[in-house]
């Protein structure tokens, strides 16, 4: 449980810095994604179960969403 | 190991902060925060954890085991949730900016001034 | 300011704080050997007061529910800011055609992701009822429920398109989704205080242990928070979707 655990927490800081260091938006979506579910991962072996079903859902799903949303209507309207 | 989550916390935070202050495009700024913002979840969570304790979810095993701090959980399982609407308040605003001004570095922005109508 | 001076002072700040954090580090209780006494105190008397089994929830909703109206009032002020900030901008013309960028090729949807879209969806939106209405029991509750559900509704949308989508969904449902639940919240907090008690006193029969209807007023206040989440989600995902859509003007070009 211990290596488990020590080996998720570099995990997390490993795709924490993933997602910064990914400078095009387009691809930091993907990175964002990756990001929730490690979290979840994470949070599973907290023994959070709550959290990590919360963060799972949002974190994968909703945010990715989101940006990509986001992404596409600016590119819309700068074609305007 | 006994540091370690301590230091997994500061580190996405501090990365978070240089993100948000080396970015070259607003919506991947947003994407920094919510780094920063899974960094005080990684914290809250490693607050409560207790060596060999199970979830606090009485279903399985009867009520008197030994489990984790359920204050926290609570705390962040809720944070998430209104974290990710906020996320989306910024990503409304990210959306006007892009369409006034049809550029997206927070370097070339510049305040509002009164302009002659286009 | 320059980004290389942002930077720099950014570096600057970080020499000067970590000996801070490595201090502030190694003074915190060490990881898996919490010194707290509120969480332990709820995990033992928890059960027996309020007769739930997941006490995340019992925390949620009753230990701690004004936390709980806080923060939901919260979500509903940023996706209300969100959708004014949206609807402001776009104006009334809109079709449910999407915007064509020129020289893009428009790739129709595939039939297997039609046809996974349509099995799972259903089921998706049934997991996440299932998981808000076991709030009191297993891992659950309104917040996860309702994001689950309204991922669902994403599913729909990849599945139907957009015309489809809209067909299912309308605006006015949602906003009464989450507004009701919204209020439903705040009803349950208020109505203890007619009948002589706090505000939230749990004054609802609390229900056998491990059942599914236990712990009084926090069905109802669960209950809010999951329509609430799932409305405000749902609306979310429409005012963005339709941020994408072609205007009467270009549609009939």
């Amino acid at each position: 449980m211990t290596v488990l655990l020590a080996a998720l927490f570099l995990l997390v800081a490993l795709s924490g810095t993933g997602v910064v260091l990914t400078r095009e938006p387009r691809r930091q979506v993907f990175a964002l994604a990756v990001n929730g579910t490690v979290l979840t991962l994470l949070f599973f072996a907290l023994q959070a179960p709550d959290v990590a079903l919360s963060e799972l859902a949002v974190g994968t799903a909703a945010t990715p969403l989101l940006f990509l949303v986001t992404l596409a209507a600016v590119r819309i309207s700068r074609q305007r | 190991m006994t540091v370690l989550p301590w230091f997994a916390a500061a580190w996405l935070f501090a990365i978070g902060i240089y993100g948000i202050a080396s970015s070259r495009n607003l919506i991947h700024l947003i994407g920094c925060l919510s780094v920063c913002q899974s960094s005080t979840y990684v914290l809250l969570l490693s607050v409560g954890y207790r060596w060999g304790a199970a979830a606090p979810i009485f279903y399985d095993h009867p009520p008197g085991t030994m489990a984790v701090d359920p204050v926290v959980q609570a705390l962040v399982l809720t944070d998430i949730v209104v974290g990710a609407t906020v996320t989306a308040l910024l990503l409304a605003m990210v959306l006007q900016v892009g369409r006034k001004y049809g550029e997206l570095d927070p370097q070339k922005l510049r305040p509002l001034v009164a302009r002659a109508h286009r | 300011m320059n980004r290389r001076w942002r930077i720099a002072l950014l570096g600057l700040a970080g020499i000067c704080l970590t000996p801070a954090i490595w201090r502030v580090a190694t003074a915190l209780p060490r990881f898996g050997e919490p010194s707290e006494q509120y969480g332990p105190a709820v995990n033992r008397l928890g059960p027996a007061l309020r007769h739930v089994s997941n006490m995340v929830s019992a925390v949620n909703f009753d230990f701690r529910g004004i936390d709980t109206l806080g923060e939901e009032f919260m979500l509903l002020g940023a996706i209300t800011g969100a959708v004014v900030l949206l609807r402001g901008a776009r104006g009334e013309d809109l079709t449910a055609k999407a915007a064509r960028l020129p020289g893009r090729q428009v790739i129709g949807r595939a039939e297997s992701t039609i046809l996974i879209c349509r099995l799972f969806s259903p089921a998706i939106m049934l997991f996440g009822l299932y998981m808000a209405l076991h709030a009191m029991v297993t891992p659950g509750g309104g917040f996860q429920g309702g994001v689950v559900i309204a991922s669902g509704l994403l599913l729909t949308y990849l599945g139907e398109g957009y015309r489809g989508w809209r067909r299912l969904i309308a605006s006015p449902v949602l906003a009464a989704l989450e507004g009701g639940g919204a209020l439903l919240f705040a009803l349950a907090g208020l109505a203890p205080m007619a009948a002589g008690g706090a505000f939230m006193q749990n004054v609802l029969p609390l229900g056998t242990f491990r059942d599914v209807f236990s712990g009084g007023l926090m069905l109802v206040t669960n209950a809010g928070v999951g329509l609430a989440v799932t409305g405000g989600f749902g609306m979310l995902f429409l005012e963005f979707l339709e941020e994408t859509r072609a205007t009467q003007s270009e549609d009939t070009r």
